[in-house]
């Protein structure tokens, strides 16, 4: 096994949505210590596609009135702007580490649309990440408490004094900010209690205070006792070590290994001491975890889908049908904006179903009919693998996808659509 | 509903039984003109090897977010029941009587007859020792059967792995395979709503040649040129059924309860699930699911649209059987991750809790109560006491519905659950 090759191969899959035509190849002759230093290009909040233009559509207006057709219509074009914008972005982005954490986070506070029904606060709520994505951890919790679209997502508008509602609070301890078991049932309710008195307004995620709905009593968290604002609470569970045991423990289960459990005492736990993102990312980056080679991940399939995007220098807004391409994504069961539950993203094997496998061709099928194929036609149709693997960034074809592309090499197209479907391709080697 | 032709029982599962036959009984005449596929590789793949009449088979339900167990069997005699929860009790007079002190939700009529019938076995209390209130936690031990060491098998996955490899042997509805499902050495098989079809022509020539795992493959390569594998495979027996029209899917809620997972279509899985059966597909275990028991909120009516809708499919599903000569053959399992907290929690809802009841439904199933109802007067901490473990149910079933020991699957566990014939 070539290691440099695999770990450049990682660093732009798992770190980044897979290399853009050249971009392999240069990276090769540079070395893995030049690649690891244009991975950590120092962060950058821009968007480099222009964002939406949503605006709040107001309520529901009342079934068989006039004004409901056009509100869902209005509704159902600013979802496809969002989801069409954040593609876009994905496949453009230069700073491809900042795009990925973003994705990232989508998956740990994961929050879906299909709760919140508004665009313009999945919206905001993914603004939100993009600033903190490699950004500082305490600040970053605090502010998603703050999130109109994963209050509404966790009830935290039924949470209230007289009547606690422990969804939100106990979400923030189990998956975002300490992992599961890391705290009592005590807590759970006591940390209910500190989080009462917020509503929030549907239409556009914008959150409020009522001091009628507050809880003002001392509670104890985690061995804390005192009348603490979320801003503290949260605060007081960031700065447990717990959380940067459970912050490493997402990040190398989602960029590593889910397979294989996080190293004790591994360097990003350290590095990740004054909650700064991009000092546990640069730790996990600069350590020696994506040269081992039983580090394999299944790529997701948005994932997958971005790669091919970016290889083939295509925009998913100017694919022609829209509605099709969220079709390909919800049969792989992975919409963005839509996670399956507040657990996130399924990995690995979850992605590896006969089904999956069905749609991934006729998805590559339908996307590769989109692609300029001229200079792959222009090679020899021999050279063509080789050719294929560095576009894609693919660490080496077996002696059985190299059959499967023989059969198929004279035909630039059913050779891409075999070289994205082989294992090869499917799964981050 | 389709209306499945009425072909004698006996002469399912039959070498007798002829391609035209099957063709006719599966409906895929009609679809003979769509393009993926030709007529007679189906018929090939399907009859080859059908599931001999009269074999067990498992149907497996998880009901995702934690179904309220006390207001599905309700104990409704009980005034700390009506103390604990006011706004989210219903009253009595509506409810489905069981017995002196248990009734069923109102909306499990379909249940309730086949209660009535004698085949309907509710295990109390169930739940497993040191309850987790985390969906994915709980969830995650109930599907690998291991409330202790976290496990990377499911029970069924483990009991796939004492199985010939063999891609029908348990699938999954849905794209996405539950850890239920996934063994060591193999996994079940996850099916779309809306069926497979088999790569054609040259490109199927390349994705053939590409299904076969090659000795530089790491585990996960290998499992990606498997799930190929498997599509040639699983696709070709049961596309033609699957092209038949499915019933709409039933309007649930998803406002109050709708994040913790599982599908919204639980009529037409198991309708999928029931022609496949019929049709002689060499399966031993299903699982299907349905989502939205997270009732935080406003639970009352959310959760008896969702229980209505569980009674109602299971009950179609088992008339729909009827006519294949399968329907004695059949056991249906159904459970969920946690019950909830025994106190409503204001918001006309409730959070998460411990145990739960555990339903078994079928001809092989004998009727009534097993295990103890948790006493609502002596709590653990607010919650539900646990009576039963789950794996009493799960040994049982490996025993007397896959005829498998348990021992193995699920390290010497001995308890049992005496609710299954032989």
């Amino acid at each position: 096994m070539d290691t440099q090759r695999l770990e450049i191969a990682r660093l732009f899959h798992r770190t980044g949505f897979g290399p853009k035509p050249g971009e392999f190849a240069s990276a090769l002759s540079a070395g893995v210590g030049a690649t690891r230093s244009k991975v950590l290009a120092p962060p950058s909040t821009v968007s480099f596609v222009t964002p939406p233009v949503l605006t709040d559509l107001g309520p529901r207006p009342a079934p068989n009135s006039s004004a409901v057709v056009e509100f869902s219509q209005q509704l159902r074009y600013q979802i496809q702007l969002l989801f069409l914008w954040w593609l876009d972005e994905m496949v453009t982005s230069p700073h491809t580490l900042q795009e990925k954490m973003t994705w990232f986070w989508h998956g740990h506070w994961a929050t879906s649309i299909g709760k919140v029904n508004y665009a313009l606060p999945m919206f905001n709520q993914n603004v939100t990440m993009r600033k903190y994505a490699l950004g500082n951890f305490t600040d970053f919790s605090k502010a998603m408490f703050y999130d109109g679209a994963l209050q509404v997502w966790l009830d935290g508008q039924e949470n209230t004094a007289k009547a606690p509602n422990e969804n939100f609070s106990r979400e923030m301890m189990e998956l975002f900010t300490l992992g599961v078991n890391r705290y009592t049932e005590t807590d759970v309710k006591e940390l209910a209690r500190s989080f009462t008195g917020y509503q929030v307004s549907r239409t556009n995620g914008v959150v409020t205070y009522n001091a009628r709905r507050r809880d003002t009593a001392p509670v104890t968290v985690l061995g804390k006792t005192a009348a603490m604002s979320p801003d503290e609470v949260i605060t007081h569970l960031v700065s447990q070590n717990n959380s940067a045991q459970f912050i490493a423990e997402r990040i190398w289960y989602r960029f590593v290994s889910s397979q294989e459990p996080l190293p004790k005492d591994h360097p990003m736990i350290k590095a990740f001491a004054g909650r700064d993102t991009y000092a546990l990312m640069k730790s996990l980056i600069e350590s020696s975890a994506l040269s081992q080679t039983q580090y394999s991940m299944v790529k997701s399939p948005v994932e997958w889908f971005i790669g091919i995007c970016r290889a083939l220098t295509i925009t998913p807004s100017k694919l022609p049908s829209p509605t099709k391409l969220v079709g390909f994504l919800e049969k792989l069961s992975q919409v963005p904006f839509s996670p399956p539950n507040v657990g996130g993203w399924p990995v690995d094997q979850a992605w590896l179903s006969s089904a999956s496998a069905q749609y991934r061709l006729s998805f590559a099928t339908s996307i590769i009919a989109e692609a300029d194929l001229s200079e792959l036609s222009a090679i020899t149709s021999v050279r063509r693998p080789d050719y294929l693997a560095d576009l894609l960034g693919v660490v080496g074809w077996s002696s059985r996808t190299s059959y499967a592309m023989r059969s198929v090499r004279d035909n630039p197209q059913r050779l891409l659509v075999t070289a994205v479907c082989s294992p090869e391709y499917v799964v981050s080697q | 509903m389709i209306e499945l032709p009425r072909v004698p029982g006996q002469e399912l599962g039959m070498s007798a039984f002829t391609r035209r036959q099957f063709l006719k009984y599966s409906g895929v005449v009609a679809a003979a003109a769509a393009p993926m596929l030709t007529v007679d590789q189906i018929a090939e793949a399907a009859i080859a090897r059908p599931l001999p009449l009269g074999t067990p088979i498992l149907v497996v339900v998880t009901l995702y977010g934690g179904n309220d167990g006390l207001n599905t069997v309700i104990p409704y005699k009980d005034s700390a029941y009506y103390g604990a929860r006011p706004g989210l009790t219903y009253k009595p007079e509506t409810l489905l009587p069981l017995s002196s002190d248990l009734a069923l939700n109102a909306s499990m009529t379909g249940i309730k007859s086949l209660w009535d019938a004698n085949k309907v076995a509710i295990v109390r209390g169930v739940g497993y020792p040191k309850p987790d209130r985390s969906h994915f936690s709980s969830m995650s031990i109930w599907q690998t059967g291991s409330p202790g060491a976290h496990l990377n098998t499911g029970w069924l996955g483990r009991w796939l792995d004492t199985q010939a490899i063999d891609p029908m042997t348990a699938i999954s509805l849905g794209g996405v395979l539950p850890p239920l499902l996934v063994g060591a050495k193999q996994s079940g098989s996850a099916l779309p709503l809306g069926g497979l079809s088999i790569p054609q022509g040259i490109i199927g020539t390349a994705c053939q040649r590409l299904s076969v795992p090659s000795p530089s493959d790491n585990p996960l390569m290998a499992a990606a040129a498997t799930s190929m594998r498997n599509l040639f495979n699983v696709s070709g027996t049961v596309q033609p059924i699957l092209a038949k029209p499915a019933p709409a899917a039933e309007d649930l809620p998803t406002i109050s309860g709708g994040n913790a997972g599982g599908d919204t279509n639980l009529s037409q899985q198991l309708n999928v699930v029931a022609k496949l059966i019929a049709a002689g597909s060499p399966t031993r275990a299903w699982s299907v699911s349905l989502g939205g028991f997270d009732t935080h909120a406003n639970e009352a009516n959310a959760q008896a649209l969702l229980l209505g809708t569980v009674s109602k499919s299971i009950t179609t599903f088992l008339s729909q059987m009827k006519a294949s000569g399968r329907s004695k053959d059949i056991t249906v399992l159904v459970y969920s991750e946690f019950g909830r907290r025994v106190k409503a929690n204001g918001s006309e809802g409730t959070d998460h809790g411990t145990s739960g009841p555990v339903f078994l439904i079928g001809d092989r199933v004998t009727g009534g109560f097993y295990g103890d109802q948790p006493s609502l007067s002596k709590l653990v901490d607010g919650d539900l006491a646990v009576t039963t473990d789950f794996r009493d149910v799960y040994s049982s079933v490996l025993e007397k519905v896959l005829g498998a020991p348990p021992e193995k699957i699920l390290s010497n566990w001995k308890g049992r659950v005496n609710a299954l014939k032989s």
